[in-house]
């Protein structure tokens, strides 16, 4: 957890100015954070050219919403990422249902990178979401990660998975448990 | 793995909100209670903390060199951050004492010592440290929450130098907010927020100042309260809930 705290103790200062409208430290900050933001739109959208004009738009809702951080409750970059996160997840919602109907393996990054699950079993052993997650079983570890790159909803992945709707719930819910106890423990 | 125990039904309702497995009505109801309840909120923040690792393990990709100006040129002015109204950034400090307070306990306890030391001294110690300004006059502040351009003013307070004293008066209705209570701060300088005591919903009261409160009872200096558990801040350096209005001190 070492290399997490200089980070945050790098960045957040600079929300502090971020808040107080001074744009020389959100361009640090930017810096900073575009490329690992940029990676996260273009996990989730796979596609350059919406990933760039979601990446604008996580760098203007940081700007409006800096005065929200909480350094109590998440580190900078947690923060900025799950802004990140949730915006492309948005932008992929609004492409419709179609995008439901992909399978998550064809949403890989095409541009011969380490897929995220080769980075996931190389990340450092700090991590320790990692290796609770891989404490679950192969089908609840995907179906959470599909949620979370995707944003697919349950119904969505009741379909998707051709399993009853209170089945997948289930799977989720008591994946999500385990790894709160691990997480714990 | 050991089977953990359930999720309580709020619980998982925040995870799977964080996970992103809702459904767009749902999604719009969790995010109302986010809005509505502190303790919501807190749950699905500490699930995107907790899921965010997922997001570590991304490679990252050298954004298109252009795209900071395209940035730069969206990027709204704010007027609520401007100088003539600075209440944004002091909310902004104190959000930060609070932030820091509450992520470290050691620190938190270290500065607790520390200000016992302080409030227990003899005023003379304190005088012999600061030199006693001269009286100092007349001042007051209104206190307000700020929602966008909705401005509301909460309390109104003065200080009167030869009292010695700060009279505060809460606007709000009386009995509000029952287990909860209303702490007023003192925001100078670059020092730590100061608990002036805490203040009941509807009613006037009147604050006996120590000389090295008064000392910093000046214009600029800025007033602050905050919603505290019952008996106040647990953090002696600042606000431990959420900061609910804040005002400078002006002359009359």
């Amino acid at each position: 957890m070492a290399a997490a705290a200089t980070t945050t103790d790098i960045l957040t200062p600079l929300m502090e100015r971020i808040a107080a409208g001074e744009r020389e430290a959100l361009r640090q900050l930017y810096q900073a954070t575009s490329a690992k933001l940029f990676g996260v739109c273009l996990r989730i959208l796979s596609d350059r050219e919406e990933s760039e004009d979601v990446l604008q738009d996580v760098y203007v809702t940081i700007w409006r919403r800096a005065d929200r951080f909480d350094g109590a409750r998440a580190s900078v970059m947690t923060w900025v990422s799950t802004i990140a996160r949730n915006r492309a997840i948005d932008r992929l919602r609004a492409r419709g249902p179609m995008a439901y109907a992909e399978q998550v393996d064809d949403l890989e990054i095409a541009d011969g990178q380490d897929s995220a699950e080769t980075l996931l079993s190389a990340a450092d052993d700090r991590n320790r979401l990692h290796g609770c997650m891989s404490e679950l079983d192969d089908r609840t570890q995907s179906v959470i990660r599909t949620a979370f790159f995707e944003g697919v909803t349950y119904e969505a992945l009741a379909k998707r998975m051709d399993a009853p709707l209170g089945t997948v719930k289930s799977w989720i819910r008591r994946g999500l448990a385990k790894l709160k106890g691990c997480l714990q423990s | 793995m050991s089977e953990a125990p359930d999720l309580s039904e709020d619980e998982a309702l925040a995870a799977e909100h964080a996970l992103g497995v809702l459904n767009a009505r749902e999604r719009a109801e969790a995010e109302t209670r986010m809005a509505r309840e502190p303790t919501f909120a807190a749950d699905v923040e500490a699930w995107r903390a907790r899921l965010a690792p997922m997001l570590e393990s991304v490679e990252a990709v050298p954004a298109p060199a252009g795209l900071w100006p395209r940035i730069e040129r969206l990027l709204p002015a704010n007027e609520s951050r401007a100088p003539a109204n600075d209440n944004g950034a002091i909310m902004n400090r104190l959000r930060f004492w609070r932030n820091s307070a509450v992520g470290g306990f050691a620190l938190a306890a270290a500065s607790l010592a520390g200000v016992l030391v302080q409030v227990n001294q003899p005023p003379v110690v304190v005088e012999r440290q600061i030199p006693v300004q001269p009286q100092g006059q007349l001042l007051s502040a209104s206190v307000v929450s700020q929602e966008g351009s909705r401005v509301q003013p909460l309390f109104t307070a003065s200080y009167d130098p030869d009292r010695k004293a700060l009279i505060v008066t809460s606007l709000l209705p009386e009995g509000s907010d029952r287990d909860k209570v209303h702490e007023l701060w003192l925001i100078a300088g670059q020092d730590n927020p100061k608990s002036l005591g805490l203040v009941e919903s509807g009613k006037a009261k009147v604050i006996a100042l120590p000389t090295e409160v008064m000392a910093k009872m000046a214009e600029g200096a800025a007033l602050a309260v905050s919603v505290e558990p019952p008996g106040g801040s647990k953090n002696p350096d600042g606000p431990s809930g959420p900061v609910i209005g804040v005002g400078k001190l002006s002359k009359l």
